[in-house]
């Protein structure tokens, strides 16, 4: 049975500050007309109004992380000779992510399967992994572009998230699925949950009725997409894709990184950066040779991995949650789940054709 | 929290011996300065390695020298890139970082008791190299070798002393071409595919290994596929940009296969089955 | 709107061309999309109205192939400043110019529907109606203008092969156009570097607003992404975000046509326009050149001259 509370609408804010006194705490903030995830300050404008316009991915997938750093040094009995030191720092503080949407939160998950439940886990994303707690608050209503119930997930999806936080009339309804959510739950700010399991359900259901699904399968990943391979329906698709990084960056399960080197002097660092597979040099190498040359085989590629590829390789699971940042803010508004029912339907002519 | 080692941290080795194999390609041999590395390190043949010059990057190289001489690990590094020019200008002494091995490697065992073919072109030699050293240090496990071998001219060959060598085994027929006439060449002249056709070698009980330019390396496949070679028995390695080499950074993939971690050697059969990113 | 008489046009042209530019509605009625038309088929799902903001002159230096595109008065200016910086061949294209009294900033009217999905949207004198699951919201289109709209001095196309409909006039005047700027320029330094800070810190460096930039035409070859030479770090650092904006603005300098793409297509809001109006203004003060207005003319940077008498201090 799962820990339930239930926290009044006035003392919201007392709840940051605790969580804030032992926690790096990120909340979603109103900057200009753009919510941000943010670090925690009274001052700043919080906004539960509508998801983030970028995913809090960053938190744990950093977009910039240093790998290590190196130094050179001349030994001392043969100063021609210069030997190499490396260094890594893999300490991270305890994080929260307050505010996330459930698609965020299945992002991770997306993310960890790859990163963590492998062979060779990927330290710096593990260790951000296992400092945060993410705090997920369910969706009232669907924004434009959203499509979770077509991929497995839902409005008030508790995959993923250690606490799921259910807005009410005059407070929040909390519901802890981890130990480290409970954990967060024995404060004496709250008041206790179980009366209100009842309005915090319809809510819920209401707003899983009201998702789109352009596309509708029982088991979205293990179906066939038959179009996949036609290339003049990816030329037809790609035409106006502009190669920007919007799409993969917004995104809460792109995971594609570059790694660079930067020095100064007689030290430096290896640092790794988020790529995106929709830019022309991803692929580009060193020779001039690039195995992804124009822009619908790059969109071919994005699409193919998160509903082909790895649910060929993750048991069916697609690699989208459905927040539909991708679709709100691409430039030239190209609709992955559109791309997506296309591919399914033999019987729809272009993409944005509706039946 | 872990014992396992950060897969991103390459080992300090020292550069102990530079070959000159062409203008635009090095050989360049390495030993890993800390000796209990050096000691448990083994690999299979095919693997890569990825070699950092700190401050300007990381690049992937198959582990040419073969597992069963492992008095250092070679490597050869055609100039083309920032990483590779980085490189070229290191001299013996240097440091050099790696992380290796990486990747699969040629299923050696399966390929027991049958002929083999080589295929490569240019430094596409390299991962085939280190196979047929391997081969040639088990030989009894293997039937007849066929070795053939192009480049654009007789200065672009690698590896010329071991190409020396192989000539004189009377087991290993060695094939060499170049593309275009040159003065003093006295062997064929043709690319690599022509001559695989000229030369048409029987499929009966034999297993093809091919790298090269990608480009060589698609016309290579329609020439065995016409030579009947079936595609299980047709094998290649794969180069592509990389960057993390344990499948996770997304950009060498081939649909969901990864050349970094799944690859690089590659079955065609395998390979039909993906898109032809190649 | 004029979406009857574009057919016509455009299928009189497509038979002379390889593809023709234009667009149609997106994923929903609130998103018009480019929509590229090889057969007389997709001509039927052409449309016109202030949804459609794209400019769509973007696509044309890459292209390779004759084509025709639709273009409104502010994306004509980008076809110009190709044919001043010869990046396109003019026999190679078809303008189909409409004359276009303001398109919407769709980011506007998301925000007045808290984000809902919508399920339909139709126009009505000067108004435009938005049914969501919360009911129909109407909106004045002069409420939902971009920046570039509200001072925009040239509503009819500056070159076209076809016209859809009568020109128009612009009714703005022409001293509207820098008011933004230098109303701006009055801050202090310190109190602009505080403004660029704040706005270049929520920069993801996706490059959207370089890609969907119509002047910006090295694109792939970029030297933010190059490594050799490796000029710029891929670091996230605020210093790294502001070095590539001013690298696009400076790279802009007496090119930028201020369609304001780079505005529109920036994910996180950031009005990277106006580092480039500041730049542009500079080239009107010191050069007397506005780019994007006529074929002739060349941008002062891109002439070279050692007595530099084209500067407005020389002039005779």
């Amino acid at each position: 049975m799962a820990t339930t509370a239930y926290l009044p609408k006035e003392k919201m804010k007392d709840w940051l500050k605790v969580l804030s006194e032992k926690h790096q705490l990120f909340v979603p903030c109103l900057e200009d007309d753009v919510v941000l995830f943010q670090l925690f300050n009274p001052e700043k404008n919080l906004c539960f109004d509508r998801p983030a316009n970028s995913s809090p991915k960053t938190i744990i997938f950093s977009q910039c992380e240093q790998l290590f750093s190196f130094n050179f040094k001349k030994e001392p009995d043969n100063p021609q000779k210069t030997s190499i030191e490396l260094k890594e720092n893999l300490e991270y503080p305890p994080t929260i992510i307050f505010g996330a949407r459930p698609c965020d939160a299945k992002g991770f998950m997306i993310i960890d399967s790859v990163y963590i439940e492998t062979d060779i886990a990927d330290p710096y994303y593990r260790g951000r992994r296992e400092k945060t707690t993410i705090i997920t608050l369910s969706c009232p209503v669907p924004y434009v572009g959203c499509f979770c119930t077509s991929v497995g997930g839902g409005p008030a999806d508790k995959a993923g998230s250690d606490i799921l936080m259910t807005e009410l009339e005059k407070g929040y309804f909390l519901e802890a699925s981890t130990e480290k959510g409970e954990a967060l739950l024995r404060e004496p700010l709250f008041e206790d949950g179980s009366s209100y399991i009842d309005e915090a359900e319809n809510i819920r259901k209401a707003c899983y009725t009201m998702v789109e699904k352009p596309f509708s399968d029982d088991e979205p990943g293990k179906k066939p997409l038959p179009r996949f391979h036609e290339d003049t329906f990816w030329e037809q698709e790609g035409n106006r894709c502009i190669s920007c990084g919007a799409c993969t960056y917004l995104c809460p399960t792109c995971y594609c990184f570059n790694i660079t080197d930067e020095q100064t002097a007689n030290t430096g660092e290896r640092i790794r950066t988020w790529d995106a597979c929709m830019f022309h040099h991803f692929t580009l190498e060193a020779s001039g040779h690039n195995p992804r040359p124009a822009k619908y085989g790059r969109l071919k590629n994005r699409v193919g991995h998160k509903f082909l590829y790895y649910p060929e390789k993750y048991n069916g699971v697609i690699a989208c949650s459905g927040c539909g940042r991708c679709i709100r803010y691409c430039p030239v508004s190209i609709s992955i789940s559109n791309v997506v029912a296309s591919l399914k339907d033999n019987m729809r002519e272009s993409v944005d054709d509706k039946h | 929290m872990t014992n396992i080692k950060n897969p991103y941290l390459p080992d300090i080795a020292t550069v102990t011996r530079i070959i000159d194999e062409t203008p635009t390609i090095k050989s360049y041999q390495v030993i890993f300065n800390d000796q209990e590395t050096m000691k448990n390190f083994s690999f299979q043949p095919g693997q890569v390695g990825q070699l950092s010059v700190f401050g300007v990057g990381e690049a992937t190289f198959v582990i040419n020298s073969p597992p069963t001489r492992m008095e250092y690990l070679q490597f050869s590094v055609m100039k083309v890139g920032e990483v590779t020019k980085a490189i070229h200008e290191l001299s013996v002494g240097d440091q050099i970082g790696v992380r290796a091995p990486l990747g699969n490697w040629f299923p050696y065992e399966e390929m027991k008791g049958k002929k083999i073919l080589f295929i490569g072109g240019g430094i596409g030699l390299a991962p085939l190299r280190t196979l047929i050293l391997y081969m040639l240090d088990n030989r009894p496990d293997y039937g007849d070798i066929t070795i053939i071998y192009g480049a654009r001219t007789p200065i672009d060959l690698c590896y010329k002393d071991d190409l020396k060598e192989w000539e004189s085994h009377s087991d290993v027929e060695l094939i060499l071409t170049v593309d275009t006439e040159f003065p003093g060449w006295d062997k064929r002249v043709g690319f690599v595919p022509t001559v695989l056709n000229e030369v048409a070698p029987s499929p009966e009980n034999t297993i093809a290994i091919t790298c090269g330019p990608p480009i060589m390396i698609k016309y290579v496949l329609q020439g065995l596929a016409r030579l009947n070679f079936k595609d299980d028995r047709i094998i290649t390695t794969l180069e592509k940009r990389m960057k993390c080499g344990i499948g996770l950074c997304g950009r060498c993939n081939i649909g969901s296969m990864y050349v970094c971690k799944d690859g690089p050697v590659f079955s065609l059969a395998q390979l039909r089955e993906y898109p032809s990113e190649i | 709107m004029g979406s009857e008489k574009l057919k016509e046009i455009v299928s009189k042209v497509l038979p002379e061309v390889d593809v023709v530019i234009g667009y149609r509605q997106g994923f929903d009625q609130l998103h018009a999309i480019p929509h590229f038309i090889t057969t007389p088929e997709h001509i039927d799902q052409l449309i016109w109205n202030p949804l459609c903001v794209h400019n769509l002159a973007t696509y044309l230096p890459s292209l390779n192939k004759k084509a025709a595109v639709v273009v409104k008065g502010c994306d004509s200016k980008a076809i110009v400043q190709y044919m001043q910086e010869e990046l396109i061949n003019r026999e190679n294209v078809v303008i189909i110019g409409i004359p276009c009294t303001g398109v919407i900033d769709v980011n506007k009217v998301l925000h007045a529907i808290n984000y809902r999905p919508v399920k339909e949207v139709t126009f009505e004198n000067g108004s435009i109606l938005i049914r969501t699951s919360e009911g129909q919201k109407k909106l004045l289109l002069s409420d939902l203008y971009p920046d570039k709209c509200k001072t925009c001095q040239y509503p009819t196309p500056l070159v076209y092969d076809h016209l859809v409909g009568e020109p128009v006039k612009t009714d703005k005047p022409p001293e509207s156009v820098d008011e933004e700027v230098r109303e701006f320029e009055k801050k202090s330094i310190a109190e602009r570097l505080a403004y660029w800070e704040k706005e270049f810190d929520r920069c993801i460096r996706c490059y959207a607003c370089r890609n969907a930039c119509p002047m910006c035409i090295c694109r792939d070859k970029c030297i933010v992404e190059s490594r050799d030479p490796h000029l710029m770090s891929q670091k996230l650092t605020p210093g790294e975000k502001l070095m590539f904006h001013m690298i696009h603005s400076l790279h802009l300098t007496g090119r930028c046509i201020e369609c304001g793409e780079c505005d529109r297509a920036c994910p996180m809001g950031i009005p990277v326009s106006k580092l480039k109006k500041m730049i542009n203004l500079g080239m009107k003060n010191r050069y007397g050149y506005i780019p994007g207005i006529n074929p002739e003319d060349k941008s002062p940077l891109l002439v070279f001259s050692l007595k530099g008498e084209n500067t407005e201090e020389q002039k005779p």
